[in-house]
């Protein structure tokens, strides 16, 4: 065990200012992508003028390996648009990118796949085109979705373990400095995976329990 | 091209004025003609049953009536104001708005066949969501009309539950409820019981003759004949898009005059 306490136990500070690191990067890619998502999924299905190119947009984000997004923003953005300043900020940017693809087309599927009847119901009871989506359709769409949703976070923390390789300081970039130093990858990276593990782990879980609340509660079919 | 009907011969006093008025309806899907020129009154405190073999036009002519489907041609009055058309500032006949149809079309409630309740509301929820948003009554008595709505279809101890957790018959009877919190001025049934058990069936049916003999003006499209036998003031019988026969019920289901009637009938008493 004396390994174990030299090498992780007595790291554990270094191991949690990446793992905070890591969080945050997460938590602000979770939160733009839902934002990009949302503004992609719209301009596809309501906005004609802009349909193309929203759904180039989506298909970009998608079919581009998140390695080669995540160099992309971080290298080329920055002389080609002045920004992102610093790599954190391309960190989360790529993360964020990438989801929002993913994120527009479950929205998509979540609206298509409210019943048409549901929004009679509203207009033959006079509520407007806008009442009938803020009131009918959204809750249903977040209802449906907010599993799937969920689980993009989880998709999020995995991706977020690359970017380490743009020098931002997160968990798997403080594991391989300690390993670096050490020589000794067996315990660190063991424990790293172990942290992944549980949070991802958390996460699921936590996209599970409300899947299943929904599904007692509303009947709803949540995916 | 949307052909509007002549309008009615002026009214002499509100009471002549129909409820709903159907003049020369056509409705048609692409090439299919699925109405092709349905016109007819329903009264004050009336009941009009419309019957036919699946595919006649029944259900379409229904989602006409509150412009769920715009008619290619024909008009639907409400109380003697055209529901698609309206007269503009300098006297000339153009479509209404989406707003302004919206605006006429909440004094007809509808009652679908798949009952379309909002699944994330609970009973209540559904029952006072239009009357708030709509009406803009208060929520304090959107919930007191809306619980004496649900006391009619019997289901007041089911307020705070969400609909999935309702039997079939229930979740009409709550979507009846629905309609009716909006004070509408006439009541629309498309097959309110084709997707129900014969048992919940005569549940939902039971509110329905309450309805009526509290004077509700109905439309009710329906398989039911017994319903339309007892019930309505008058039957109305599609076929391929046409009136074939109409009439009181007695004289429709007792003499039918059309062969294609006598036949539709048969089937049901065999």
């Amino acid at each position: 065990m004396g390994n174990w306490e030299r090498l992780v136990w007595n790291q554990r500070d270094v191991l949690l200012a990446g793992f905070v690191v890591t969080v945050e990067v997460c938590a602000i890619a979770f939160a733009a992508a839902i934002i990009g998502g949302l503004m992609l999924c719209l301009m596809r299905l309501y906005v004609p003028p802009l349909r193309l190119v929203a759904i180039v947009l989506i298909e970009f984000f998608r079919d581009t390996p998140i390695f080669v997004q995540l160099m992309w923003v971080a290298y080329v953005w920055p002389e080609v648009f002045g920004f992102p300043n610093s790599f954190f900020n391309a960190g989360w940017l790529a993360l964020a990118l990438q989801s929002s693809g993913y994120l527009a087309e479950t929205f998509r599927a979540g609206i298509e796949a409210v019943p048409s009847g549901q929004r009679e119901a509203a207009f033959s009871a006079g509520m407007s085109q806008a009442q009938t989506f803020t009131r009918i359709v959204v809750p249903q769409v977040a209802l449906a979705t907010a599993p799937s949703i969920v689980n993009q976070f989880t998709v999020i923390v995995k991706s977020s373990t690359l970017i380490s390789v743009i020098t931002v300081p997160d968990l798997m970039s403080q594991s391989q400095k300690l390993v670096n130093v050490w020589y000794e990858p067996i315990e660190i990276l063991t424990a790293t995976a172990a942290i992944y593990i549980a949070f991802v782990f958390a996460i699921s879980l936590a996209g599970k329990l409300l899947a299943d609340r929904l599904r007692q509660r509303y009947g709803l079919a949540a995916s | 091209m949307r052909v509007f009907a002549p309008k009615p011969s002026v009214p002499i006093s509100m009471s002549d004025v129909p409820s709903i008025r159907i003049a020369g309806i056509h409705k048609s899907f692409g090439p299919l003609e699925v109405l092709r020129g349905v016109s007819f009154d329903v009264h004050r405190g009336s009941v009009v049953s419309v019957i036919g073999a699946s595919g006649s036009g029944k259900s379409t002519l229904l989602r006409c009536v509150n412009y769920l489907e715009t008619p290619n041609a024909g008009e639907i009055y409400i109380d003697g104001e055209p529901l698609g058309t309206c007269v503009d500032a300098r006297g000339q006949s153009r479509p209404r708005s989406l707003g302004e149809i919206n605006t006429m079309r909440r004094e007809l409630g509808v009652v679908f066949q798949q009952f379309n309740l909002w699944p994330h509301m609970t009973v209540l929820g559904n029952v006072i969501e239009a009357p708030i948003r709509v009406r803009k009554v208060s929520r304090k008595e959107a919930v007191e009309y809306g619980e004496e709505c649900l006391r009619r279809v019997k289901l007041l101890d089911k307020a705070d539950e969400y609909p999935a957790r309702l039997s079939g018959g229930q979740q009409q009877r709550a979507a009846i409820a629905r309609a009716l919190a909006m004070r509408p001025k006439a009541m629309l049934f498309d097959e309110a019981t084709s997707s129900l058990d014969p048992e919940l069936t005569d549940e939902v049916l039971g509110v329905m003759r309450e309805l009526a003999a509290d004077g509700t003006t109905m439309i009710v499209v329906t398989h039911e004949m017994n319903f339309a036998h007892e019930v309505s003031d008058r039957v109305i019988f599609l076929h391929q898009g046409l009136i074939e026969e109409e009439g009181p019920p007695a004289d429709l289901f007792g003499a039918p005059k059309s062969e294609r009637l006598r036949q539709f009938l048969s089937k049901y008493r065999k």
